[in-house]
């Protein structure tokens, strides 16, 4: 089974710049991507085709996101929705969830984390969050939250465990030590670079992956890293 | 207003008391002159019948006319004698003069009761005392409540200025006032407060838009670096400047969702309230710091701490303070936490005390500048504990610094003044 099947998706997203480097990020997979630039023609994009996962900015240039949102509501698409917002406030969040969207990202975010949220959503979306999701010999059972080489059960920690889930998503990119870093800790991975201690866990994950002959994290330009079977 | 009035009380009382006894002596003295003269024309009366050869009779104790051997100097006295139409002793006034007339020495003596003229005088004293005291009465009363209705929007717009907060959207609700100056005054204030709204609107609404605005130009840039990376195109050093690049995006996120936090704090915009179980919390955050950081975090718990707060704010400010104490943590030495009493204790371990402990609260005060830290982590705390009106010290205690918060000290919270 190989399941990164891909997807189609719409970036509801007003600026045209970070619309464009979603869609160079997200195709890489061989994902279909529409735009719409603002608020009218993600309504007419969203009435008119099926989407898998639909990317939605709040503040679309000429009227709201949310908006899209209760519209597709009311027309019971089954599109997973991910809300971009660039305010951090919880009540605009708790909004956004109310009205249905599957997840919620705060400008500014890092492509990779998108992606794996958007792989989550997708899960949750199709599969009840009960997915297998196999590379190779590995297999991470999201619904067990436990991984397995050639079926033969790793005992990961649960840092060790999101990373792997991590790393797979965003599989042949290159995450920098940063990128890994907020995605595991958020705001308090400032603390883990002091320490270096984002070492401890990959170095730990690797060495448990090498033991069962699974080297897929390679180190990238001395200090990023990779999920790639090359 | 009510000094003015006690100053007017005063000064009327003493008005009055000057004012009486100056009318005590001048009547008096008018009495007197009017006695005197009575005397002096009834004497010269009886003079004049005595030398027209009448012989008037005399009418003790009013007039008693004598013949005398020799002449005397005349004399004015006050006397007492018995007067038989009242039946007891009296005081009297006395002309006594000696005359000759036709050959003959006279003493004559025209008295005039004094009674009656000193009765006039406290007559005239007594009603104008009354007088005086009923118009004083009246008019401090009048004043009073002439003053109370004068006054009246003055008082209320006072109250209205204490209750004057940058947070309601409503207006100053001012009394309008007949009096030139109130009204005056009146405009001015609302002038001044509609002013200080404004800016202090315009402020936050600043605050916001920037730190809103970054956002979107922040996540290009990200998006982008992170678009660069994976084109495979750059060498190792270009890749090293673009990782510290996203870490340098970073700082700035954090430093923006921050100073969102702080001006949301000022502004009040957290009313959510819940029991919180500071205990628990610091487990379960301390249980994630641990997955971070090799630094040890040990947690003593004498006591439960419950705290009624916005969980939110709550997590935020236990986090802050114990991330504060690991990034300060010199030589890797463990972090002691201790709930006891109300009181929530983190020590970290620190070969020198603080030199400017009174900025530690203060925003971007960095006591070690080689920490890239936003330096609004403890502004942040401090802001939460006074919002709750908890109240947080620092001290430096056996080579620790040791910051504590004391849930149970809830001061009523504070207005807004800074």
């Amino acid at each position: 089974m190989y399941y990164f099947f891909w997807m189609k998706l719409l970036i509801a997203e007003d600026e045209i710049s970070l619309q464009q480097s979603i869609v160079t990020y997200l195709e890489r997979d061989g994902n279909v991507c529409e735009c719409a630039s603002n608020y009218e023609e993600a309504i007419y994009k969203v009435s008119l085709y099926d989407y898998d996962v639909i990317i939605l900015d709040v503040n679309l240039v000429t009227g709201s996101g949310l908006e899209v949102l209760k519209q597709l509501k009311k027309e019971k698409k089954k599109a997973g929705v991910i809300i971009i917002s660039a305010n951090n406030s919880l009540n605009d969040k708790l909004e956004g969830l109310d009205l249905g969207a599957d997840d919620y990202i705060t400008k500014p975010f890092h492509l990779a984390e998108l992606n794996s949220r958007i792989k989550a959503v997708l899960r949750r979306g199709k599969f009840g969050g009960d997915e297998n999701i196999v590379f190779n010999e590995i297999r991470v059972d999201t619904g067990a939250k436990s991984a397995y080489v050639l079926d033969k059960p790793l005992t990961l920690t649960r840092k060790e465990y999101d990373l792997l889930l991590f790393f797979i998503t965003n599989k042949n990119r290159i995450l920098s030590k940063e990128i890994i870093a907020e995605h595991l800790w958020g705001d308090n991975s400032d603390l883990a670079d002091n320490f270096d201690f984002i070492y401890v866990h990959i170095n730990n994950l690797r060495k448990k992956l090498t033991s069962e002959g699974a080297k897929y994290i390679k180190t990238a330009y001395g200090s990023g890293y990779k999920f790639t079977e090359e | 207003m009510r000094k003015a009035s006690k100053s007017f009380l005063w000064a009327s009382m003493l008005l009055m008391v000057l004012s009486t006894i100056a009318l005590f002596f001048y009547v008096r003295w008018l009495l007197e002159q009017e006695v005197e003269e009575e005397l002096f024309s009834a004497e010269a009366r009886i003079e004049s019948a005595l030398s027209a050869g009448q012989h008037p009779s005399s009418l003790a104790p009013i007039i008693e006319i004598n013949e005398v051997d020799e002449l005397k100097t005349p004399f004015t006295k006050d006397t007492v004698i018995y007067d038989p139409s009242q039946d007891e002793m009296e005081l009297f006034r006395e002309l006594s003069t000696y005359k000759r007339i036709n050959n003959k020495s006279y003493k004559i003596s025209v008295r005039v009761l004094v009674v009656e003229t000193n009765q006039i005088l406290w007559a005239i004293i007594l009603s104008y005392i009354v007088i005086i005291f009923l118009v004083f009465v009246f008019q401090f009363y009048l004043n009073k409540s002439s003053n109370k209705k004068i006054w009246n929007p003055f008082f209320h717009n006072l109250e209205q200025m204490k209750k004057f907060s940058l947070l309601s959207k409503e207006p100053i609700q001012l009394l309008d006032s007949e009096i030139l100056e109130f009204s005056e005054l009146n405009k001015e204030i609302a002038l001044l407060t509609g002013k200080v709204r404004d800016d202090y609107e315009n402020l936050k609404q600043y605050t916001e838009d920037v730190s809103h605005e970054l956002q979107t130009p922040l996540a290009i840039i990200q998006a982008k670096i992170e678009n660069i990376i994976n084109d495979q195109t750059v060498t190792e050093v270009q890749f090293n400047q673009l990782a510290s690049i996203q870490k340098d995006i970073q700082r700035l996120t954090q430093l923006n969702k921050r100073l969102a936090l702080l001006t949301k704090l000022e502004n009040h915009q957290f009313t959510h309230r819940a029991n919180i179980d500071i205990t628990d919390l610091i487990a379960q955050i301390i249980s994630n710091f641990n997955e971070i950081s090799t630094i040890s975090l040990t947690f003593e718990k004498a006591s439960n701490i419950m705290a009624n707060i916005d969980p939110y704010l709550a997590e935020i400010l236990c986090n802050n303070i114990i991330s504060n104490a690991i990034k300060h943590s010199s030589h890797r030495k463990p972090i002691n936490i201790e709930a006891k009493d109300m009181v929530l204790s983190v020590y970290n371990y620190g070969p020198t005390p603080i030199v400017n402990p009174q900025y530690l609260f203060t925003r971007f005060y960095r006591e070690n500048k080689e920490f890239k830290s936003t330096g609004l982590g403890l502004a942040i705390v401090k802001k939460i504990c006074e919002l709750y009106g908890y109240e947080i010290t620092y001290a430096y205690i056996n080579e620790h610094h040791c910051f504590s918060i004391d849930f149970g000290s809830t001061k009523s919270t504070r207005k807004l003044s800074s």
